[in-house]
């Protein structure tokens, strides 16, 4: 069986975090109201830096599951296991955070398979607390501080289901974090890189070409929408010494190649109309 | 027929990529090129259409038609994006706003897209060379023309006499302040429009002269000379571009490498297009719907094409997960069952196989047309993101006579040029399957399809003759199936007697229509 790899618990040095549309504020409201929250936007918008921050903010202990196809209920929950002839149960993430009263992060959680979601379903509805059918139905409460903060991507990713209503509906609170404009995302980029006055230019460009690219992904005219990641390995490259249009080539249009040489050509039309000479 | 824009390049290719330039460049999503020989660049903003002329409307070799009709394009964005009304360039008015309106969107767009600069260049060059010389203009507009020309570009084109060029000159002069006054405040096109008055008046012409269009091509002739059109660059060049490096700069421009690979690109993707060219397809008895003018956004229900698309997702990543208990039971009964679900095995699931789909447009179709063809739409771009190969044909009756329709053959990619077909195709007649089963044979005996789906009224008018055809088909070992499409419940019943009759492998029907790409999907997969 494979071991749970999905529960770590997040390291609480200094999180850049920008917050650009109030999220934060939200988040904090919904924490003193014991209320959860659930974020909804697409990848590399800064969510789990957001939620990273807060429980920093917060003093608060983190754990986080980072849900896909292959989580499973025992990652959760926990599982039996035959330690030097007898049978232990050892506790999952959602366990553990529920009586230590932590943060419990889950990540994409749309990700997940519905038997899975079932479960913490169990323990999200009003008593807060779950039964351990796996350990003799041992019953677990959660602490009165337990908090919970769940993230989806829009159905249109790779690999997202659609959210069963009822468990939508233990998330009453709901924050859509986007892509932030252009000059916070430049703000954000700096943070993370440190940019030259001469190389501004370009990764202003750089955030322009993502905002045509994300457009254009939004109504399915290409495959794939760029994150604030690249906009920040671009800063990072370009600080290499290549040059803007040549790191345009290389962090975003080589990657729509895989979809055929018009859509790369569209890609490096814009490229070409952003930042002109070679 | 489908005309061809020059000997290579095919229109439905040049389609795909104004389409997509003029929706980014504009920032607006709803935009429909529509492509109209010989038609000067317009656009439509009450409409959200772009017109452009075909390649030839251009003087130059291939690649610098390509080129003016991409600047032309990105104009027309600019218009789309930066204006608010566009006028008539028939009478001076309109010929005048719209001048002024071409200036100011390329300072507007340029601070956007500065990347630009080096085409406008080769632009201004190249359409200097079929610019009219003055001296041969007889009519009232020569001072229109003369104008245009002197504050678009900073010279004139032959001379003028007996004071009109201090007209000129005073008239430009003023346009350039009120550009730079609207662009300092942020003015648009209704601002602009006030101050024609007075520029007609400088240039004492009236409102009403009539401007004579004609296309760039019929000026210059056949006989575009390169070396003057690079002496003129370069003297564009001179002028626009303040810095040393005139000479590599006007080389850079004439040769316009950045957009070369672009054109090639297409042309290859044309080329591919056309090995197994429309040319032929008449001889099958198959039609192409040819109209470049219609728009297929009504079609696209961007939900269901979502919801469809996320139905499959596990497809895309080729992987699908099933959960299986297996393995030896050992002896500590009571652990095991504890125990949740243990052991998981992963099934590879092949998605290489090939799709024909045939979509009926009789006329039992045409209450539902609508619906009928946004779910159709949604099948094909789910089966296109999924990476299937496909192709896809209508049939309908149209003079009496049956129509086999190509919407997507097997070796052109999906895009909007085949929802294009699709969305001219008028459901009528009646429902002849036996005879355009015989005319689509040809075509894929070579095609050589693994599945082949009709999504069919289940009325054919020919019973035993599609059951003779399904048989053959079969033989050739090709999966049949069909979906009937039903109004409600009962008529679905029906249809699904009919197709059961008519020895299809699988039939299913539906009364949803927007079930329609989930069951064919799923018919593949089970298949």
């Amino acid at each position: 069986m494979e071991s749970p790899p999905v529960a770590s618990k997040l390291d609480q040095e200094e999180i850049i975090y920008l917050d650009w549309n109030n999220a934060f504020d939200i988040l904090e409201k919904a924490y003193r109201s014991g209320l959860f929250v659930l974020i909804i936007g697409p990848k590399g918008t800064g969510k789990t830096s957001l939620v990273r921050r807060f429980a920093s903010e917060m003093k608060k202990e983190l754990d986080s599951v980072n849900f896909s196809l292959r989580t499973r209920e025992s990652h959760l929950v926990g599982s039996k296991t035959l330690n030097e002839g007898e049978i232990n149960f050892v506790e999952g993430v959602l366990v553990k955070s529920m009586r230590n009263g932590t943060l419990l992060y889950l990540d994409e959680l749309n990700a997940a398979e519905a038997d899975v979601l079932l479960r913490l379903d169990e323990a999200l509805d009003d008593r807060r607390q779950l039964v351990l059918k796996e350990a003799e139905g041992q019953i677990v409460k959660a602490t009165d501080d337990w908090f919970v903060i769940a993230t989806i991507n829009p159905l249109s990713h790779v690999g997202t289901k659609e959210l069963p209503p009822q468990l939508l509906s233990r998330f009453p609170v709901r924050i859509r974090l986007d892509y932030p404009p252009e000059d916070i995302e430049l703000d954000i980029v700096s943070r993370h890189v440190t940019i030259d006055d001469s190389k501004v230019r370009d990764v202003k460009h750089a955030i322009q070409l993502a905002k045509s690219l994300r457009e254009a992904a939004a109504v399915e005219e290409l495959y794939y929408s760029p994150s604030i990641r690249e906009t920040i390995a671009f800063a990072k490259m370009l600080n290499t010494g290549l040059s803007g249009r040549r790191t345009a080539e290389v962090v975003y249009a080589n990657a729509y190649d895989q979809w055929g040489q018009v859509e790369y050509q569209k890609v490096m039309d814009m490229i070409t109309s952003i930042f002109g000479d070679r | 027929m489908v005309k061809i824009a020059s000997p290579v390049m095919r229109n439905d290719v040049l389609l795909d990529i104004a389409t997509f330039l003029a929706r980014r460049w504009s920032g607006n999503d709803k935009v429909v090129i529509i492509l109209m020989p010989d038609k000067p660049p317009t656009a439509k903003l009450d409409k959200n259409q772009i017109i452009l002329s075909l390649l030839n409307y251009y003087p130059g070799t291939d690649f610098q038609k390509y080129r003016q009709w991409r600047v032309a394009l990105w104009f027309e964005s600019m218009r789309m994006k930066h204006s608010s009304k566009v006028l008539s360039n028939e009478h001076a008015f309109g010929f005048l706003l719209n001048t002024l309106e071409t200036k100011r969107i390329e300072i507007l767009g340029l601070r956007e897209w500065e990347g630009m600069a080096n085409e406008l260049m080769f632009n201004e060059g190249i359409s200097w060379m079929s610019r009219q010389l003055l001296n041969s203009i007889y009519g009232r507009y020569k001072i229109a023309e003369a104008f245009s020309q002197y504050f678009l570009t900073g010279y004139l084109k032959g001379e003028l006499f007996g004071g009109e060029f201090d007209k000129v000159k005073k008239a430009a002069d003023y346009a350039n302040e009120i550009i730079k006054e609207a662009i300092d405040n942020n003015y648009g096109t209704n601002w602009m429009e006030q101050h024609i008055p007075k520029l007609i008046k400088i240039l004492e012409l009236d409102s009403l002269v009539s401007i004579p269009l004609l296309s760039p091509r019929t000026r210059v002739g056949a006989s575009l000379n390169q070396n003057d059109m690079l002496k003129q660059v370069e003297k564009v060049v001179q002028m626009r571009h303040k810095k040393d490096d005139v000479q590599k700069k006007t080389k850079d421009v004439y040769e316009g490498q950045d957009v070369l690979q672009e054109f090639e690109a297409l042309l290859t993707e044309s080329k591919r297009t056309e090995s197994k060219g429309y040319e032929s397809l008449e001889n099958f008895g198959l039609s192409v719907p040819d109209k470049m003018d219609v728009d297929e956004t009504q079609i696209y229900d961007i939900d269901l094409i979502q919801k469809v698309k996320a139905a499959f997702r596990d497809w895309k990543t080729g992987w699908i997960e099933r959960h299986d208990e297996s393995g030896d039971e050992f002896d500590v009964e009571t652990y095991v069952e504890a125990l949740p679900k243990t052991f998981i095995a992963d099934f590879r699931l092949s998605i290489k196989t090939k799709v024909v789909i045939l979509l009926d447009h009789s006329s039992s179709i045409a209450d539902v047309e609508l619906e009928y063809k946004q779910a159709t739409i949604a099948l094909c771009e789910a089966l296109h993101y999924l990476g299937i190969k496909f192709a896809v044909y209508a049939f309908s009756t149209d003079k009496q006579q049956v129509k086999c329709w190509v919407i997507k053959p097997p070796n052109i990619k999906w895009s909007v040029v085949s929802a294009r077909r699709l969305v001219q195709i008028r459901a009528s007649g009646g429902t002849p399957l036996a005879e355009v089963y015989g005319l689509l044979l040809p075509m894929l005996k070579s095609f050589k399809p693994d599945i082949f789906v009709t999504l069919t009224d289940g009325e054919p008018s020919d019973f035993d003759a599609v059951r003779q055809m399904v048989l053959s088909y079969r033989k050739m070992a090709i999966h049949m199936m069909a979906i009937g499409v039903g109004r409600n419940l009962n008529d679905s019943v029906g249809i699904g007697h009919n197709l059961k009759y008519l020895d299809y492998e699988k039939a299913i029907s539906v009364s949803r229509l927007q079930d329609i790409p989930k069951k064919v999907i799923k018919l593949l997969r089970s298949s």
